[in-house]
């Protein structure tokens, strides 16, 4: 398809730098202030860092909490019944 | 909260899926912050949870198996439709099909920069966009609006991600010590 092909415009970067600012949560928005393109992007991958980060410590944290949860039954059917609600 | 007329659900969310498969319309990234889908994630999260645990206990790598678990099912909850999830699917499992390409939009250019020549002339752009490729399952090669349109569902997944999981440890760790768990599932708390 030759539309791929095209150049993008200078207003199609522009709308994409602003969908990209919506991204960000509120705190991270308001050190930018009026950012630029190339600022956002830097934010945007220092957030996606973050994320991934806070997820890997979130496994570390429940692969020790799911061995206790092999010895507790009882537990595991309050959370399970806790999610099914 | 049960889903009441689950049919008269599943049939409109059928009846969206044809309409935005014809109009090749990427699905809401704010689904990700529905309370439906939190709850889905969570008791799928718990039971891929659960499995893991069987093989040996004191295995060092286990909180990788936790990671890979958690992404796996998050790539799952996206139902296909995007890239970075197919990738973190099709990553598991033996390559035996062939990969589906887009059908539309998305580049294949033969060498990595070959996109450059569309993005911005900027060379730091384009070597910022090039980070956030990397950082985006299978976004190496994509150009920038393609790029940016994964980006904006990669980032609510990830953060639907990070609640869930936050609640699934405190909701684990307050019912091992005895204490009577809280409900925070249902809630979306605040990234």
């Amino acid at each position: 398809m030759s539309s791929s092909r095209r150049r993008i415009t200078d207003e199609e970067i522009n709308e994409l730098i602003s969908k990209l600012q919506t991204l960000l949560p509120e705190s991270r928005r308001r050190n930018i202030g009026r950012a630029s393109a190339s600022k956002l992007l830097k934010e945007t991958c220092s957030y996606i860092k973050s994320l991934h980060q806070e997820v890997d410590d979130l496994s570390d944290r429940l692969s020790d909490l799911i061995a206790t949860m092999d010895s507790n039954s009882p537990q595991a059917e309050i959370i399970r019944s806790l999610l099914r609600s | 909260m049960a889903i009441s007329n689950s049919e008269g659900f599943f049939a409109a969310k059928e009846r969206e899926r044809k309409r935005k498969r014809s109009a090749e319309v990427r699905p809401s990234p704010s689904k990700w912050r529905t309370e439906r889908e939190q709850k889905l994630y969570s008791s799928k999260l718990l039971e891929a949870l659960r499995r893991v645990r069987r093989p040996a206990p004191a295995d060092p790598p286990r909180s990788r198996a936790v990671r890979e678990a958690a992404d796996r099912v998050l790539a799952v909850a996206a139902r296909g439709r995007t890239r970075w999830s197919r990738t973190i699917l099709s990553s598991r499992i033996l390559k035996l099909k062939p990969r589906k390409r887009r059908p539309a939009g998305a580049v294949r250019p033969k060498k990595p920069l070959a996109s450059a020549a569309e993005m911005k002339r900027s060379p730091l752009l384009q070597r910022k966009a090039r980070v956030l490729g990397l950082l985006v399952p299978g976004c190496r090669k994509l150009s920038l609006p393609t790029l940016l349109g994964e980006a904006a569902d990669y980032i609510p997944a990830l953060e639907m991600q990070v609640r869930v999981m936050s609640a699934l440890a405190e909701m684990l760790s307050s019912s091992g010590s005895g204490a009577p768990p809280s409900d925070r599932l249902g809630s979306s708390q605040p990234v």
